[in-house]
């Protein structure tokens, strides 16, 4: 167990390295799900959705309000703080130092794409629909209920997925380890 | 394992849903927070007599630097976390009882040093505050969470009466 904690705290800062340069390649496909969800979804509010590293920009269909008579409402997300559970889930699969490392790896990956989408939506949507302000709240035609769900959301989609769900993944997929570790404090040999 | 992750995921949504509310928020969260920002003061100002607290903002009267300690940064996410995890998990009660609260304890003193240390590294480079504040302080905590409850697990599985197969669980 020891062992296990100091191999995932001597791995976490490579894995928050890689993660972090690689960002641009490893957010991608979250921009496209993204992408995808606004153009079927919000087709009325995002007109495009550009990447800029680790950064989406949502240009919007909204004014800019009275102050600036031209031009549309442009919103920056940043992707990161929505994908910190990878190099986490990275560390983790690694130090659990299983044969199935790549494949679980791939599919901890997998699944925390659509996590950083989400997130990523959230962020977007609470920021046009609520602490934009009433002036361009008021054009995305929103009802209060929906301004809620947004505001639910956007909370459930930065507190507690981002976190949560590389460690819930990291469980589920190494319940033999687990099992080992709380047997005996080190994994069987067959999980190795 | 499957009818674990169910019910952790189930007390999770319904913890996460219940913080939400203005009652919670009003009654729990926010005196909770305010608490934590007094507590990592004080261990503050055991070496920095300048430390100063108003609410839940942390400031200093040497510098124009200060924190707000707000949600994601007052452990309150964390801790459900757990607490969904340890009542999730087939044991007995007592063990489940004494497993929050040293659970409970290792996640907020470990969410203290964590605002104690974003007060200094924001008033030594915000760069490096947002990278820890954002990224690093997120993973450690959740990661502590995990190593909090596979050792409670652990303890859990000492006692042959209190720990079912894993498989069932």
């Amino acid at each position: 167990m020891t062992r296990f904690v100091l191999r995932t705290l001597a791995l976490l800062p490579l894995a928050f390295a890689v993660w972090y340069f690689a960002a641009p390649i490893l957010l991608w496909p979250a921009v496209l799900i993204v992408r995808a969800v606004a153009h079927t979804s919000f087709a009325d509010l995002a007109r495009v959705v550009e990447q800029s590293g680790g950064v989406a920009t949502f240009v919007t269909t909204l004014g800019a309000g009275v102050a600036a008579a031209e031009g549309f409402v442009t919103v920056d997300v940043n992707l990161r703080a929505y994908a910190f559970g990878m190099p986490l889930f990275a560390a983790l699969t690694l130090a659990a130092h299983t044969t199935r490392w790549k494949r679980w790896l791939a599919i901890g990956y997998a699944a925390l794409t659509p996590v950083v989408a989400f997130g990523a939506l959230a962020d977007f949507l609470k920021n046009v629909a609520i602490t934009a302000g009433p002036a361009i709240a008021s054009q995305t035609g929103f009802a209060p209920w929906q301004r809620e769900a947004i505001a639910f959301a956007f909370q459930f989609g930065s507190l507690i997925l981002p976190a949560v769900t590389p460690a819930v993944l990291w469980v589920a997929m190494h319940g033999r380890y687990v099992a080992a570790l709380r047997a005996t404090g080190s994994p069987a040999p067959a999980e190795r | 394992m499957r009818r674990f992750l169910v019910v952790f995921v189930a007390l999770l949504a319904f913890a996460f849903a219940f913080e939400l509310t203005p009652f919670a928020q009003a009654h729990l969260v926010t005196p909770w927070t305010d608490a934590v920002a007094s507590a990592s003061a004080a261990l503050m100002r055991t070496f920095d007599a300048t430390v100063t607290t108003d609410g839940n903002v942390i400031a200093s009267s040497t510098s124009p630097f200060a924190v707000s300690i707000e949600a994601g940064c007052n452990g309150v996410e964390a801790t459900l976390v757990l607490v969904a995890a340890i009542l999730a998990f087939p044991a007995p009660w007592p063990h489940r009882l004494r497993g929050i609260v040293v659970g409970v304890v290792a996640v907020q003193v470990l969410n203290v040093l964590r605002v104690i240390s974003l007060f200094y590294l924001g008033r030594y480079d915000r760069d490096v505050f947002e990278w820890a504040h954002l990224y690093v302080w997120q993973a450690l905590i959740m990661l502590d969470v995990l190593i909090v409850w596979v050792v409670w697990v652990r303890l859990v599985a000492r006692n042959p009466a209190a720990s079912p197969p894993l498989a069932a669980a």
